[in-house]
């Protein structure tokens, strides 16, 4: 698979997307290895280091496959990736919420950490990605999904509000705000640590 | 990188309407970033493969029960039009009475029969 799938390590998103339309496993492959690290960003981004994200971003990649006939190109191929791996966590977190709220319990608890062994992680590593991981964690879904955004994908506010379709105002406030809240609650974790 | 260097990245990064690229590649180098685990692309062209062979099959056993009920429709269709030619032939007529085999017989007889008197 890997030898065939070469032959498209040059290939454009749209001569990709052709070809995985015409059945072509190798090109959708590659497609999936092309943008992975960027649908981990976000899934895991908003879920958590978890099995569970793990399974959505498959779940992502299925939903492209299954909707790659529609993609007409309109949008760039990554920002149309990107727009199912959110409405999909998104769908899973409000689904989270639901099951949570039938057991009395609260908001924070939304987010079920079973952390995927990485024995490549030095403990430096680990610890940056727990800050990050608590961070994001502790944020709301509306906040965190714009921060997650910014500071995992590295996406200007311009792109977030296009990936979202909110407008830019929206995203600059809800930055601000996460901004806020992240503030507090490193702040509040700096005191606890020391 | 400490904690504290990773939380005041985190807090500089929300500034300005781009984020610093310096700072997003620290963060990235001490470790806050996410990927999945081996064998996922694999693990996905599985996924889509095997959902590939459900559909097939489904898709499958739809077409051959159409297929039957198409013969059977039509095996039916032509019993009712044969039944109707040998009603019209034998009776002469093709009516609700013809069709009970009734045309012939008056109200008496019916109930003689019915009663068996």
């Amino acid at each position: 698979m890997q030898k065939h799938a070469n032959k498209y390590k040059e290939a454009d998103d749209s001569e990709l997307v052709k070809a995985a339309i015409e059945g072509d496993s190798n090109a959708f492959g590659e497609i999936v290895n092309r943008y992975r690290q960027m649908v981990a960003r976000t899934v895991k981004g908003m879920l958590g280091d978890t099995v569970f994200a793990e399974d959505l971003g498959q779940e992502v990649f299925i939903n492209l496959y299954n909707s790659l006939s529609g993609f007409r190109g309109e949008a760039k191929l990554s920002t149309y990736i990107q727009r199912i791996a959110v409405n999909l966590t998104l769908n899973e977190i409000k689904r989270r919420k639901r099951f949570f709220s039938m057991f009395s319990r609260t908001d924070d608890d939304e987010v079920i950490e079973y952390n995927v062994a990485d024995d490549s992680d030095n403990e430096g590593k680990r610890d940056a990605r727990e800050v990050v991981n608590k961070a994001l964690m502790s944020l709301e879904p509306k906040f965190r999904i714009v921060v997650a955004m910014r500071m995992l994908q590295g996406y200007s506010t311009k792109e977030t509000a296009e990936i979202l379709k909110l407008p830019v105002g929206t995203v600059l406030s809800r930055l601000a705000r996460g901004q806020e809240q992240l503030k507090n609650i490193l702040k509040a974790r700096r005191y606890e640590n020391q | 990188m400490k904690t504290n260097e990773v939380k005041d990245i985190i807090i500089r990064l929300m500034e300005g309407d781009e984020p610093d690229e310096g700072l997003l590649l620290k963060l990235r180098e001490a470790g806050a970033d996410y990927s999945f685990s081996e064998g996922f692309t694999d693990r996905v062209l599985a996924s889509i493969n095997k959902t590939a062979i459900v559909i097939n099959r489904e898709s499958e056993f739809l077409r051959s029960f159409s297929n039957v009920f198409y013969r059977i429709a039509l095996t039916g269709i032509a019993a009712i039009i044969f039944l109707l030619i040998s009603i019209y032939i034998s009776q002469g007529t093709i009516s609700f009475d013809s069709f009970l085999g009734l045309t012939d017989a008056n109200n008496e007889s019916i109930i003689s029969v019915l009663t068996e008197n």
